[in-house]
């Protein structure tokens, strides 16, 4: 394949079309938010004739879905279950909890803004969002991954020091081991 | 209302008065008792309704933190079964190093609502066996269910908080002048300064 620019772009549309219609979830349930997925992945809204479906592991999942408010202690696993996971990868945050703490917003425990910690792709607003903004934000989602646009990870990898720190401000006892990807 | 409607919490009341001494005791309503004993009577209590008199059932334990009168209260909820009556039994505990006796050999599960209190109020319970964490993790602070704990102070450092909410609009008094009403007199105190 000869290496240059025109040819690498063409490479990139087929590569980002086929990522767009193969969207791995881990859903991360935290919060209320789980009780939204079923509903969104069985056969009333179906979300996998977009090409989204539930994967088990972290190491075989794509998008990272967090649904609701995360307390310091769940951060911790949600950071450690991001960084498992292979590029290319993404993260959608679920709910008000995620985007400015929502009614958790005065909780000594819970982080209001989860895109300080890990970087998120795009935010589904709602209290809970019924299945259909779920499904509208899943899209949004795969406009960004054609246009190459969702490159949360490569922002993480680019500000490390800036996430582990602030990471390290909320999650004191800082005992995790270092995933390189 | 006569007392006759309130027998047989009457008796429970009756009988560990005479059995207690510097205990006080009185029906709240029915099927519910109000005990206040000192902390060192707890064990000797608790063992005694369970034994004797049938409240086997071990239905919560809970904290109020009395920051103007310096103490913690602590409430042990009880149920009897074969009476159909609750009982309370409150103790006063002072709020300069609190501690008192671990009576998770009485009811189990008393273990696991010591370990809440001693985490979310610093209350030390002598003799208990137990991890010294419980729910939260890595906690330097100071017991965060303490009233003299500042939640609003805290997350302001601990956390970062989204823009716009400083902006937010008091609701009550936007509608009222949109709609040229006015907000009456009792209502006011509802409203944000």
């Amino acid at each position: 394949m000869p290496n240059d620019k025109k040819s690498q772009k063409i490479v990139d549309i087929i590569q980002n079309a086929a990522r767009k219609h193969s969207l791995f979830v881990l859903a991360y349930g935290t919060g209320c938010g789980a009780i939204e997925i079923p509903p969104t992945m069985t056969s009333k809204y179906d979300a996998e004739r977009f090409g989204i479906r539930g994967m088990a592991t972290p190491r075989q999942a794509d998008v990272l879905l967090v649904t609701g408010y995360l307390a310091t202690k769940t951060l911790k696993r949600v950071i450690r279950a991001y960084e498992q996971m292979q590029d290319p990868k993404y993260v959608i945050g679920f709910g008000s909890c995620t985007i400015n703490g929502g009614m958790y917003w005065d909780s000594y425990n819970t982080i209001k803004l989860l895109d300080k910690y890990i970087p998120v792709d795009v935010y589904i607003n709602g209290c809970m969002p019924r299945p259909e903004a779920v499904i509208d934000g899943f899209i949004e989602l795969q406009g960004l991954i054609k246009d190459g646009k969702a490159n949360g990870a490569e922002k993480y990898k680019e500000n490390l020091d800036w996430y582990r720190a602030n990471q390290k401000k909320v999650i004191k006892n800082w005992n995790m081991p270092d995933y390189n990807w | 209302m006569t007392d006759i409607k309130f027998e047989k919490e009457q008796q429970v009341v009756d009988q560990l008065v005479n059995t207690f001494q510097n205990l006080s005791g009185k029906v709240k309503r029915e099927r519910r008792i109000e005990v206040s004993v000192s902390k060192k009577l707890i064990p000797s209590v608790l063992s005694y309704v369970k034994d004797q008199l049938g409240f086997t059932h071990m239905s919560h334990m809970s904290c109020v933190d009395w920051l103007e009168d310096e103490h913690f209260e602590l409430i042990y909820i009880l149920w009897s079964p074969e009476l159909k009556v609750q009982l309370l039994i409150k103790t006063l505990i002072n709020r300069e190093n609190p501690s008192i006796e671990n009576v998770d050999m009485i009811w189990g599960q008393l273990n696991t609502y010591q370990r809440e209190i001693r985490e979310m109020f610093g209350i030390q319970f002598t003799g208990m066996i137990g991890k010294e964490e419980f729910i939260l993790e890595d906690w330097d602070e100071m017991p965060p269910m303490r009233r003299d704990f500042d939640t609003a102070e805290f997350i302001k450092e601990a956390y970062f908080e989204r823009p716009g909410r400083d902006g937010a609009k008091n609701v009550r008094d936007e509608i009222a002048d949109r709609s040229g009403e006015e907000i009456p007199e009792l209502a006011k105190k509802y409203s944000r300064d």
